[in-house]
């Protein structure tokens, strides 16, 4: 049973009227959340202290223009906040940064962090397209009814993770037939209960894991199946991944967006990767033909193996990806694998360190031969 | 004369213990298929699974990696982690349908001369079943 | 200056093919760097073609750019001078670009031809994917309509490609295949170099041809294309002039700076905008939402794209590489372009023409630029 701060107002306005409140009180220095930054209506994650400029702040807006646990982190990189700062976030951005925090490229002091019961986030395109606007009566629709939304990023449709882990304060949204007219926030943590304190709305109890987000959980592991029958990534093969990345390239932006990505440098940019004229010629001597730049399938199998210990399937990948290829899909797939390898869930507790820097001196004996 | 299939297989050997037993192999005139291009590594550890992907990609037709016995490391705690990466890299190999059968971890001591030329032997007539590695041929990568 | 006329069998691309795979198989070059298609049928990648089979499904001028062709050439020869013989077969701007990557010293020339064609632009590889064989046929018909002399650019290609007017060749090149002035019956090799004429020649080419209609085919739609490009530009300023315009047209931009990396230009393994450098303390950006209320993040976007203009701009060879991988749709290489334009006039330079011509920043004239001093 948790607490719950029960606000008259729909969930987005109800969300924008506490960001106001800990703003206003100075129980935070700064709000990170989304916002409209001009009348063409283009959205961006902001930093906000002037709470005037919340009346612009769409906190619940379904585009994820950048992983916010990129963004938090950039923020956080050569020292933690000095002062408290609460950050909208979707359970898979606050899972990455966790993950960053982990690798020593972020830190969580002084954050307070409020998420949602996620339902999902669109392509990019249609932010670019203005389509999106259009869109947000079927979301609030599917929300309400607890559905997977159409048109959503396919690894949304696929997510299982939808429910936070370590946030703050929860905002109740699938399945809230009510979210037009009430923002339900759970306090999660202590932090959270303090902050609310003389804020107008109703405190009750209840449970977050309502029968909506258990069968929205159903339908959702039922998506990821048809997903990966349409991508059926163990039929690649060699040959299916030469196929798949034939017209990548080779842009590294993939890379770029992810957030567990960090590096500033990535090997493969880096001069470890280039090859001398003599490696050309004796390739070609071998294989009579050489694709250049070289190391497209390098690059997605590199990737792979450094990231999919941490994957959370945000997306961004395949948003960005030029050449629209399916790329969120096979690092989710294989994301998981190598996940449940270790029985880790990336982002989960900010306490269980990533799989490959520990070990138990008796294991994996099925790989040793 | 049918041209037959000798496959080359990349091995990473850690310097205390397996390269040692590739020695001791040596020494003992211990005959095994000359299939293996041994790479001295100080530990298993310093085995980057990018080494691993690159040497299977640019056509090796496996890659070995060959280390003290679980317990045994020269730094202590090396294999366990080489360990723990071959797990993931192979994993991602597994799903992904490529091969991971010409990937392999095992522990060869120092004293384990007869072991090291057994697992050459072994793995060389496994990989010549499995064939020349297509990676070898592709001019798309 | 004369050339070797040549008819046109089946189609230009493959009459272009025939002649460089004589070209292989005489052992006049030992590699051919040419687009080839991918095994999915779905684009084309720049392959170093040592075994002439490769050539069966090459393009030698194929409907889209998948990456830049001075990027793929440049990662060949960045670490070092090339052994064997490479003829590169290259869209304009691209050899464009290798000459000023030669200048930054990405690019080793030596063993290296390089082979353009007059271009009738590319499809955006996005159009392209949705349906890879119309692209195929949409394509052809740009061809068509480019040879037959059509002033008006086919509007299927990328928004710079319409206004483009460095679409024939650089002087800097090796050997240049005209196909403009007989309406795709004929095609023009014109060479610019003794050394290019010395290896066709054996190819039963002799260079005696007058190459007047394809001199006045190019003037034809340089005319028009010149006035296009202005018109065009003058359309755009309104859309970038003033920060208040040019923050509005990068509002939706996500600063993942993948424009950067796709660029042939930029050619840093570490780009500036995403060093340490850049990089302050949680304080600093406080400090920075306090002065205004808040701030976007990431930050700087227009820093980068400012930034990036002022690193890039004067060897800008307007290919819109750019503009078609952003995720976000934004007009880089429309606007990328302009600004190269307007700083290429100030020191009367035009990227990618001659090898010789020093890049504008690296030299100087004691007596110039008067008109920046402030006296």
């Amino acid at each position: 049973m948790a607490n719950i701060l029960k606000i008259s107002k729909n969930a987005e306005e109800g969300l924008r009227e506490l960001l106001r409140f800990l703003l206003e009180k100075k129980r935070v220095k700064a709000v990170f959340t989304l916002r409209k930054i001009n009348e063409n209506s283009a959205v961006s994650y902001s930093l906000i202290t002037d709470s005037e400029m919340l009346k612009d702040a769409l906190p619940l807006f379904p585009l994820m223009p950048q992983n916010a646990g990129k963004l938090l982190s950039r923020l956080t990189l050569k020292e933690h906040l000095l002062e408290p700062t609460a950050a909208v976030v979707r359970p898979c951005e606050l899972r990455a940064f966790i993950e960053l925090v982990k690798r020593k490229q972020g830190s969580l002091d002084n954050f307070i962090f409020i998420s949602t019961t996620c339902p999902g986030t669109y392509p990019l395109e249609l932010s670019t397209n203005g389509d999106i606007w259009k869109k947000l009566p079927e979301y609030e629709m599917c929300v309400k009814e607890g559905d997977i939304v159409p048109d959503i990023r396919p690894v949304c449709q696929a997510c299982e993770h939808f429910i936070p882990y370590s946030a703050d304060m929860t905002i109740a949204l699938i399945g809230k037939k009510d979210v037009d007219k009430s923002c339900e926030i759970f306090l999660n943590t202590e932090k959270a209960e303090k902050l609310i304190e003389g804020m107008d709305g109703e405190l009750s109890e209840g449970e977050l894991e309502t029968k909506e987000i258990k069968k929205l959980h159903s339908k959702r592991q039922e998506k990821k199946k048809e997903l990966f029958k349409e991508i059926n990534v163990e039929s690649l093969g060699l040959s299916g991944l030469i196929e798949t990345f034939g017209r990548c390239i080779g842009c590294h932006g993939c890379g770029r967006v992810c957030p567990i990505c960090y590096c500033v440098l990535c090997d493969f940019d880096s001069r470890d990767y280039e090859c001398e004229p003599s490696t050309y010629e004796s390739e070609l001597k071998k294989r009579g033909g050489m694709r250049v730049p070289p190391n497209t399938v390098l690059y997605q199998l590199g990737r792979l193996t450094h990231v999919s210990v941490s994957c959370v399937g945000c997306g961004m990948c395949t948003d960005v990806c030029p050449a629209d290829i399916p790329i969120s899909t096979i690092f989710l797939k294989v994301g998981e694998e190598v996940q449940n390898l270790f029985n880790y869930i990336p982002g989960k507790s900010v306490e269980e360190a990533i799989p490959l820097t520990k070990y138990e001196k008796e294991e994996f004996a099925e790989v040793e031969d | 004369m049918k041209d037959e299939f000798e496959p080359r297989i990349i091995g990473f050997l850690c310097n205390w213990c397996s390269y040692a037993g590739a020695d001791l192999a040596g020494t003992s005139r211990l005959q095994y298929p000359p299939s293996l291009l041994p790479i001295r590594v100080m530990c298993s550890s310093r085995v980057d699974p990018l080494f691993v992907i690159s040497a299977f990609l640019r056509g090796a037709d496996a890659v070995l990696i060959a280390g003290c016995h679980p317990g045994d490391c020269h730094y202590q705690e090396g294999n366990y982690y080489a360990r723990r990466r071959f797990a993931c890299v192979r994993k991602v190999f597994e799903t992904l349908g490529m091969e991971s059968d010409r990937l392999r971890l095992s522990w060869i001591s120092a004293s384990e001369g007869p072991r090291f030329a057994n697992v050459i032997t072994e793995y060389t007539e496994k990989i010549k079943k499995l064939g020349p590695n297509p990676a070898n041929k592709k001019i798309f990568l | 200056m004369k050339g070797a006329r040549v008819a046109v069998k089946d189609s230009i691309e493959k009459t272009v093919l025939n002649i460089l795979s004589k070209a292989i198989d005489k052992k006049l070059f030992d590699v051919i760097l040419i687009p080839i298609m991918v095994p999915a049928g779905d684009s084309y990648a720049w392959v170093l073609a040592q075994d002439k089979s490769l050539l069966d499904s090459a393009s030698s001028l194929p409907p889209i750019m998948s990456v830049q062709g001075a990027k793929a050439l440049s990662s060949v020869t960045r670490m070092g001078k090339t052994n064997k013989k490479i003829a590169a077969l290259m869209r304009p701007c691209e050899i464009r670009a290798v000459i000023e990557l030669s200048k930054l010293s990405q690019i080793e020339l030596d063993n290296i031809f390089l082979i353009s064609m007059d271009c009738p632009g590319v499809l955006p590889l996005k159009d392209w994917l949705k349906d890879p064989t119309k692209g195929i046929n949409s394509f052809r018909k740009v061809i068509q309509r480019f040879v037959d002399g059509d002033p008006e650019p086919d509007q299927s290609v990328r928004p710079v490609c319409t206004i483009c007017h460095r679409f024939y060749d650089s002087s800097a090149v090796d050997l240049h295949i005209g196909i403009l002035g007989k309406k795709g019956e004929y095609i023009f090799f014109i060479p610019h170099t003794t050394q290019a004429e010395t290896i066709f020649a054996e190819l039963g080419l002799s260079f005696k041809d007058d190459i007047s209609h394809w001199q006045n085919g190019v003037d034809e739609v340089l005319k028009q294309r010149k006035k296009k490009r202005s018109l065009v530009q003058e359309e755009l300023k309104p859309e970038v002039i003033g920060l208040d315009k040019l923050l509005d047209t990068f509002s939706n931009c996500i600063n993942c700076h993948i424009c950067q990396s796709v660029c042939p230009i930029c050619y840093c393994r570490q780009c500036y905008f995403d060093s340490d450098k850049v990089k302050q303390p949680p304080d600093d950006y406080l400090m920075r939402a306090e002065s205004k209320g808040n701030i976007s993040l990431p930050p700087d976007k227009i820093l980068f794209h400012l930034g990036r203009m002022s690193h890039m701009a004067l060897s800008c060879v307007g290919c819109g590489a750019c503009e078609d991988a952003c995720p976000m749709s934004i007009k880089v290489a429309q606007i990328f372009s302009l600004i190269a334009d307007r700083s290429q006039e100030l020191f009367n330079y035009i990227p990618g023409e001659s090898l010789e011509e020093p890049l504008p920043l690296r030299v100087f004239e004691e007596d110039e630029l008067h008109e920046v001093e402030t006296p």
